[in-house]
């Protein structure tokens, strides 16, 4: 599908906003829109708002062979999706450019910042290594996937936790999760990328942009920076030359964006552990509330089962009342032709050594059948009406013992 | 004229006929077509079948390797099921990758090895944690004329019944392994399943076994597969809505096929061990 | 009518043994939570979380076009790796299932698009699937010739059959099995199992998830009163 393009006159109207140092959505220039992070049941399951942008992580492992360049350490995998389920502008299967750019960028920041300890998921060195993937999902687009994608790609790391691993000897246990507590994965430090955006040749800088302002936008800078303000990656795209000191004063944004945002990923996930260790409900169905006019919660409901389709289904064969005459009479027929046609011995032409053929009747031109002698062509009779019946069924008596019959009431 | 009208109107065509409850081909509306079954055609392989039912044609061959178990179940040989419907079977494939129906259809014979149990994964362990075999099945189809998956599940158990492995000893103390050429075991199969395949046209007639033809007219389709007086599988992907006395029909015809089927290949077996 | 109603000992052992009601786990629902579709639910059943979209009726490619009726095209994302053959499986019986579901002859030369993300799975996930997609073309608005509500039953080693199962119970189920029903005649619309069952077994497990699905439906019903009545 097509996405529709902005008109020229609503990137006007954009830009003109920014000019008078107004946005869209009422924020100032370096506010981030509100971040909530959402822990799932099951381990490593991450899911992001940003705004409306939503993304989702989930971390998985495996044990699997190391690289051959580094056999002591663990391998760790990241795939960023962008479907036509974030946006109509994507297509499904064959990756975009912008897709492309996406999964580098969060390799770049998740994988060459060396945050997550690759050496601890070596189990036997150069032999078996815990092989770790992070598969980001894009559920809606509304501008800045980036940033979204990197808070629920660290949170997820981070929440994950990997079975336990026993070596003795040669022998490798794995521990069900059931067994033995599932170890964590040890995580150096939590990188996070912040977008900005610059429109008229830089001259203006937003933070955290929306779906629209990227439209409009002229040049893009990404920052990879943990908080100890270290910097882990940095990009520059776009049609704009950028001054130092703009370079300067992003970094110096970024240090307390990614500060702010750090502190809620703890503070998430501190949260997340506590309502596990007290045993209440957890995962995504708590977190929808029932207060608003979109969403709907039952409790769990007990559904009566009627008298009727107790007894009906425990009493053997299926005695519908219900039913039309014209179907009654074909089900009882085919019941009692089926339990009839259950003892008839089905006869076997065997053409020639190791083949074997039943039935006739149909196109087949691949061999000539030798017809069979007898008269009466094994061919199931259709019955549908009663006056028929009887006729049918003496028919069904002489060669009852003969062949196989194949009967099928199809009709209404 | 009739040949124009088919053409031109197929369902016209059809109802015509299914009116007087008989098909184009000579049918009744619960017949199947005549089921050829020639099991051991290819020798170089170590089981295999060809299933002709009607025009479709369907050929089976099971090659057999030794390979290393999965981690975490020692004794678990693998089963690898692929169906190829080829452009040699019908102009509606193209060479490249697998169209989304042999996917499909070779999902559906995992499942169906996997639910009957006709072959218990422990009985290809050689030496547990270190030796399995691993069973290639390859399906192709050569002829589509309509219900290939009954075909391939027919060509699929006759293969298997056909198929006997060299005996492979691992020594305990070196380690080494050895294949014994000369003798050879057969694969214990347990079971016998059967699938049956039905389609539903105009919404309300059930046709067994249908034609490539009556397949395109279809509106829903079932598959019912059956191991002696239990079910396997009931299978309908969608498709027009069906009252319960006309699925529990469908599953009564299946369990008459079932034996039909059984019959077939346990009888063309013992033919070829004469 | 009596009084007083004495319970025989006969009568008391079978209401013991008389078989557990259906029971459906907590659902919950969210319609338009998402914002760049055309329609968009996410779904739990219990922890089973499902997010569906439905994008229609919009332009078809030229090479799935049909001229009668609605291309309905359907993708279902694994939330770990990449689509295996199970799950083309599972997106080929949902698509069957949706096409028979959606009013196409009304949008010829068109295509709907429904795009199914699995969010968690901790049991009868096919079903949650195919009863978010229903919510999602709901949202969207697609003509539809009826709803379909999908409940998921197993039955275990000792013949006791449990109606929607959590993944343990499915795990250690003999046989699983996911039926599909309509809501105006409440006909069958599909079915997939998984493990051998006898036709017995097969009959109380149709019989208990179609009196489930009612309560299915009447949980769409609520859910999308809700949403037009704009009341809480």
């Amino acid at each position: 599908m097509r996405e529709t393009p902005l008109s020229n006159c609503e990137k006007e109207f954009i830009l003109n906003n920014i000019k008078e140092h107004r946005r869209l959505d009422g924020r100032n220039a370096y506010d981030y829109r509100d971040i909530r992070i959402s822990f799932g049941v099951s381990l490593g399951c991450c899911h992001v708002e940003m705004g409306k942008t939503k993304v989702l992580a989930q971390v998985s492992c495996e044990v699997g062979q190391p690289k051959q360049t580094r056999p002591h350490d663990g391998v760790l995998f990241v795939n960023v999706e962008l479907s036509p389920m974030a946006s109509p502008a994507f297509e499904q299967g064959r990756p975009s450019e912008e897709s492309v750019e996406l999964s580098r960028l969060m390799e770049r920041c998740l994988k060459e910042s060396r945050c997550v300890d690759l050496e601890s998921l070596c189990i036997v060195s150069g032999e078996k290594v815990w092989h770790v993937r992070v598969d980001i999902h894009v559920l809606n687009h509304e501008g800045n996937i980036l940033d979204c994608s990197s808070i629920a790609a660290i949170s997820a790391l981070a929440h994950f936790k990997r079975p336990d691993v026993s070596v003795q000897g040669e022998e490798i246990t794995i521990h069900p999760l059931e067994e033995k507590d599932p170890v964590g994965l040890s995580i150096h430090h939590m990188p996070l990328l912040v977008s900005f955006s610059f429109f008229l040749q830089g001259k203006y800088l937003l933070v955290d942009p929306s779906e629209k302002e990227e439209k409009v936008m002229d040049g893009k800078m990404v920052i990879g920076m943990n908080k100890h303000r270290e910097i882990c990656t940095l990009q520059v795209t776009g049609q704009n030359l950028l001054l130092k000191d703009q370079v300067l004063r992003c970094s110096s944004i970024a240090v307390t964006k990614v500060t702010k945002t750090t502190e809620l990923i703890v503070q998430a996930l501190e949260n997340d552990k506590q309502a596990r260790l007290r045993g209440e409900k957890h995962g995504f169905a708590e977190q929808i509330s029932s207060e608003k006019v979109t969403s709907n919660h039952w409790r769990e409901t007990q559904v009566k089962v009627k008298e009727e389709v107790m007894s009906a289904s425990g009493g053997s064969g299926a005695e519908s009342e219900d039913v039309d005459s014209d179907m009654e009479a074909g089900s009882g027929d085919s019941q009692t032709d089926a339990a009839r046609l259950k003892d008839v011995e089905p006869n076997v032409d065997i053409v020639a050594r190791g083949v074997g053929a039943i039935g006739e009747g149909g196109a087949s031109r691949w061999l000539d059948l030798p017809k069979t002698t007898q008269t009466s062509k094994n061919k199931g009779k259709l019955k549908r009406s009663h006056p028929e019946e009887t006729e049918v069924k003496q028919e069904y008596d002489e060669d009852s013992e003969e062949e196989t019959q194949t009967v099928l009431n199809g009709v209404q | 004229m009739a040949e124009e009208i088919r053409l031109a109107q197929p369902k016209e065509y059809y109802r015509a006929f299914l009116e007087k409850e008989v098909r184009p081909d000579d049918r009744e509306l619960g017949e199947f077509r005549p089921t050829v079954l020639n099991i051991g055609c290819v020798s170089t392989a170590e089981g295999s079948s060809l299933v002709k039912l009607g025009n479709t044609t369907v050929m089976c061959g099971i090659k057999a390797e030794v390979a290393e178990p999965r981690y975490g179940r020692p004794t678990e040989g693998y089963i690898v099921p692929n169906v190829e419907l080829s452009p040699l079977s019908s102009p509606n494939f193209r060479p490249g990758p697998p169209p989304e129906q042999a996917q499909v259809l070779s999902q559906n014979m995992v499942d169906f090895l996997d639910t009957s149990q006709c072959i218990k994964l422990d009985s290809l362990c050689i030496s547990s944690g270190k030796l399995v075999w691993v069973l290639y099945i390859d399906l192709v189809c050569l002829d589509y004329d309509g219900n290939v998956m009954d075909a391939c599940t027919l060509a699929l158990m006759a293969a298997l019944k056909n198929t006997s492995l060299p005996v492979v000893t691992v020594d305990e103390d070196t380690g080494d392994v050895k294949t014994h050429l000369s003798t050879h075991s057969s694969l214990s199969v347990d079971s016998c399943p059967v699938s049956t395949t039905f389609i539903v046209f105009d919404n309300t007639v059930l046709l067994v076994d249908p034609t490539r033809e009556e397949e395109l007219l279809a509106t829903g389709a079932v598959t019912v597969v059956t191991e002696g007086d239990n079910l396997c599988s009931v299978y309908k992907p969608g498709g027009s809505p069906l009252t319960d006395e006309q699925v529990e029909m469908c599953v009564e015809r299946a369990f008459v096929r079932g034996k039909e089927a059984t019959a077939l290949i346990t009888d063309t077996l013992c033919s070829i061990d004469r | 009518m009596a009084s007083f109603i004495v319970l025989t000992e006969e009568q008391q052992r079978l209401q013991r043994e008389a078989p557990p009601e259906a029971v459906l786990r907590c659902l919950t629902s969210e319609l338009g939570c998402l914002t760049r579709q055309d329609g968009s639910a996410s779904l739990s059943q219990g922890d089973t979380t499902v997010t569906a979209v439905a994008y229609g009726p919009a332009e078809v490619r030229m090479a799935r076009e049909r001229i009668d009726r609605a291309t309905v095209e359907v993708v279902y994302k694994p939330k770990v790796g990449l689509p295996r053959p199970v799950d083309r499986k599972k997106e080929n019986i949902i698509r069957n299932t949706l096409e028979s579901a959606i009013m196409g002859s009304a949008h010829p030369r068109s295509a709907i698009s429904v795009i199914i993300q699995e969010t968690e799975d901790l049991g009868s996930n096919l079903a949650c699937c195919i009863n978010a997609a229903c919510l999602a073309l709901l949202d969207a608005a697609v003509g539809l010739n009826f709803m379909v509500a999908a409940v998921a039953s197993a039955v275990m080693e000792d013949g006791k059959i449990v109606t929607d199962p959590e993944k343990k119970v499915e795990e250690k189920a003999v046989a699983v099995m996911t039926f599909v029903f309509e809501s105006v005649d409440h006909k069958l619309v599909s079915v997939l199992t998984y493990g051998k069952f006898t036709q017995e077994q097969y009959k109380v497990c149709r019989d208990l998830c179609r009196q489930t699905a009612q309560s299915v439906f009447a949980f769409y019903r609520e859910s999308l009163e809700k949403k037009l009545l704009k009341t809480v």
